[in-house]
């Protein structure tokens, strides 16, 4: 059984008009990303045509290329080699940009200094570059699901944009949390000191063609077998194409400036019917559910040994861990469709299916 | 207690922060960093006071005791020099210089100041190589070591990773004359530097690139290396790097005169190889129940130190540190000899320059 979205029955607000010309100068960083790319294939649609895609030095830019190819975005886009970690790299690209979508991140790091450098860093030197060149209209920060706590909501609630992130991210053994949280503050630092005209976006899982996993929602493998830790929870699944139309708007609709908005689709399924797709159309894998009470005594224990242990155990799992990802929690996208208009345009089936696809040609080469 | 301070405030330096906060009579007092948001992050996480982006300002206004250099190697020198000046004893991650002529002056300042310094080779105060020390010590192997053969390798990771790092030019480790090489065979270095004597030591090098880097299109970066090296009483070692192997070794072998000893640093595991042979087919069924016993007793000493607390992953670092910091306390000798330091220094240098003379001629 798929979960009706609570806002499937919202009211249709749509906005069709843009607020910046065709040829205004938008940035987007971490352009040849997984999400990063559709964000440009998103802008080339809306008929955007003065796009500058930042790449880093290391990027592979097949995916990127082979979506400009298909928009018909040659002309339109300009691929820069850059390091956001270099000051004058930042103020070279940002000059005249007036949207910058900050997708450039690290992502898979476990140190936390190094998520620090790869996502805080960066994000104050490509906001002080911009704001050098005093022409900047909207600044777009890509964040994550990973932010929220669920630490003291009831099991069962609704997460929106009003729910509480973690005030502590250092004690999540997680680092990609820590430096979004960290992310996220200073980008609303910056528009108390600088009036920063910032729209933080939220994406849940993204998902899609390109990135071939099992979501750590459903559960982990780090033991040599699938422990099933989701069950019945709903996933805060967001197809790949659908999350980067979402972020373009959040870049081009007016009157949004300060506001925070969560990305996951409608439909979403349960971690169980997930999983259970996933065994059907991409591979066998032996999988035990561990139900809650079990799973959450894990955490707790794990967590308790961890700290026994002085350093010796990784904090991998814990209470705060639990409580982010496998407590029961249902998802809202009320807001987003709200106030940008944004519907996703595939819907969870049409993504699953392709997804699973992508996943299966993947795992025969 | 002993007052710390970090400069460099990347990944390495969270692992000296944690240590430091498990080391008895220390606290970590300042973090600085060229980046203040960097040197800001490290010190909130681990409660340090005081976060500067400038050194001098944070000698000057802190004056720690111990400074901890975590920065990448090229500024190590210049950076312990400052240290050192201001009268803190330092502590150098590995590279400890970039040439024996840095390291040379380094020790000569901490000499001619009475201040300690050392290197943080931490795989030599992992618990099996003190366990091996002391057993050496104690003469299982017989004598001097008459050879020594150590595997050090690194992972690159799959060709994903591997083509990110080629690409990334801008990254310190392509400024180091012995690139990768250089950055990574300290540990290996040190571990057999230990057992070389005097200062006249003779090394054949040869270094490569692997077949791996070759199929990803790199040519430049030799990323496997056999060596040779022999001191001045002969006492020989083998030194293999490599980045292709599977597993990753990390392992020494000490041969004496009478018995011999392999450290597996992967698996923490010490193993005594005894000389003595037996007749016939009872050499092929004795020694191995005897290497049987071996493996099992690692297992059980393992779990036992996991249950005192004394079997972290970076435990070789926390006793480094709580050496060093002893050291200090009582004036006493410091953890790693200072011509031990000079001598893997050379090595390195040698190594490296035979590998990249043909670069230096081109």
């Amino acid at each position: 059984m798929m979960i009706d979205n609570e806002l499937e029955i919202a009211a249709h607000k749509g906005h069709d008009g843009i607020f910046v010309e065709p040829e205004v100068p938008v940035l987007v960083t971490g352009a040849a990303g997984f999400i990063g790319r559709q964000v440009v294939g998103s802008l080339l649609k809306k008929g955007l045509s003065n796009i500058i895609c930042l790449i880093r030095e290391t990027s592979d830019l097949s995916g990127l290329k082979r979506i400009i190819e298909d928009e018909q975005g040659e002309g339109k886009t300009r691929i820069i080699e850059g390091n956001l970690l270099s000051f004058e790299d930042c103020l070279r690209i940002t000059e005249g940009v007036k949207i910058i979508y900050h997708l450039a991140a690290g992502t898979s790091t476990k140190s936390f200094s190094e998520a620090f450098l790869n996502s805080v860093v960066t994000t104050r030197n490509l906001i002080e570059a911009s704001l050098r060149h005093n022409c900047l209209r909207r600044f777009v920060n890509v964040s994550s699901f990973a932010v929220y706590t669920n630490l003291n909501k009831k099991t069962g609630r609704w997460l929106d944009e009003t729910c509480p992130v973690e005030k502590h991210p250092e004690t999540r053994a997680e680092a990609y949390c820590y430096g979004k949280v960290k992310q996220d503050e200073l980008v609303m630092e910056y528009r108390n000191k600088a009036g920063l005209p910032y729209v933080i976006v939220r994406p849940g899982t993204v998902y899609g063609p390109g990135k071939f996993f099992i979501p750590g929602r459903v559960g982990i493998d780090t033991f040599g077998i699938f422990l099933h830790f989701g069950g019945s929870n709903p996933l805060p699944l967001t197809y790949v194409e659908n999350c980067a139309e979402a972020i373009v708007l959040a870049g081009l609709v007016p009157g949004v400036e300060g506001e925070i908005f969560n990305i996951v689709d409608d439909n979403l399924p349960t971690s169980r019917e997930f999983l259970k797709l996933y065994k059907k159309n991409v591979r066998k894998i032996k999988s035990i559910y561990v139900p809650k009470a079990i799973g959450l005594l894990f955490c707790v224990f794990w967590d308790r040994i961890a700290k026994w242990s002085d350093g010796q155990l990784p904090s991998a799992f814990s209470y705060r861990e639990w409580a982010a990802y496998w407590k029961k929690t249902y998802y809202s996208n009320r807001k987003i469709k709200d106030k940008l208009g944004w519907r996703p345009r595939v819907s969870t089936e049409e993504g699953l299916k392709r997804f699973f696809a992508a996943s299966r040609e993947y795992l025969k080469k | 207690m002993l007052r710390i301070g970090i400069v460099g405030c990347g990944k390495i330096a969270e692992a000296h922060a944690e240590a430091i906060k498990h080391t008895p009579e220390a606290e970590l007092v300042a973090t600085c960093d060229l980046e203040i948001l960097m040197a800001r992050q490290l010190a909130e996480r681990f409660a340090a006071k005081a976060f500067y982006d400038d050194l001098a300002q944070m000698l000057a206004e802190v004056k720690p005791e111990v400074v901890h250099i975590t920065t990448p190697p090229q500024s190590h020198y210049i950076i312990a020099r400052t240290c050192l000046e201001a009268g803190c004893h330092v502590l150098v991650e590995k590279p400890f210089t970039v040439n024996t002529e840095e390291a040379e002056s380094l020790i000569n300042l901490a000499r001619a100041k009475s201040l300690k310094l050392t290197v943080g080779t931490d795989e030599q105060f992992s618990n099996v190589a003190m366990e091996m020390r002391e057993l050496i010590k104690q003469g299982w192997l017989g004598g001097d070591p008459i050879h020594l053969d150590v595997y050090y390798c690194y992972d690159l990771g799959d060709e994903r990773y591997a083509r990110a790092f080629l690409k990334n030019r801008s990254h310190w480790i392509w400024q180091l004359p012995g690139q990768l090489i250089q950055n990574i065979i300290p540990h290996a270095v040190m571990k057999i530097a230990e057992y070389l004597n005097g200062s006249k030591i003779k090394v054949i090098a040869e270094g490569f690139t692997s077949h791996f880097l070759k199929n990803l299109g790199e040519i430049r970066l030799k990323d496997e290396l056999r060596a040779l090296i022999v001191d001045e009483n002969q006492t020989s070692a083998y030194l293999t790097f490599s980045t292709s192997f599977r597993p990753p070794l990390r392992q020494l072998l000490i041969c004496g005169p009478e018995n011999s000893l392999l450290l597996d640093q992967d698996h923490q595991a010490l193993v005594r190889i005894p000389g003595r042979t037996y007749k016939s087919y009872l050499d092929k069924t004795l020694p191995l129940n005897y290497l049987a016993r071996q493996y099992r007793k690692n297992l059980f000493k393992n779990i036992r130190l996991f249950l005192k607390k004394k079997f972290q992953m970076k435990r070789g670092l926390f006793n480094l540190i709580n050496f060093f910091y002893e050291s200090i306390k009582k004036d006493g000798p410091e953890p790693i000899p200072y011509e031990q330091i000079l001598l893997g220094s050379k090595i390195v240098d040698s190594i490296v320059s035979e590998v990249y003379k043909d670069s230096k001629q081109n």
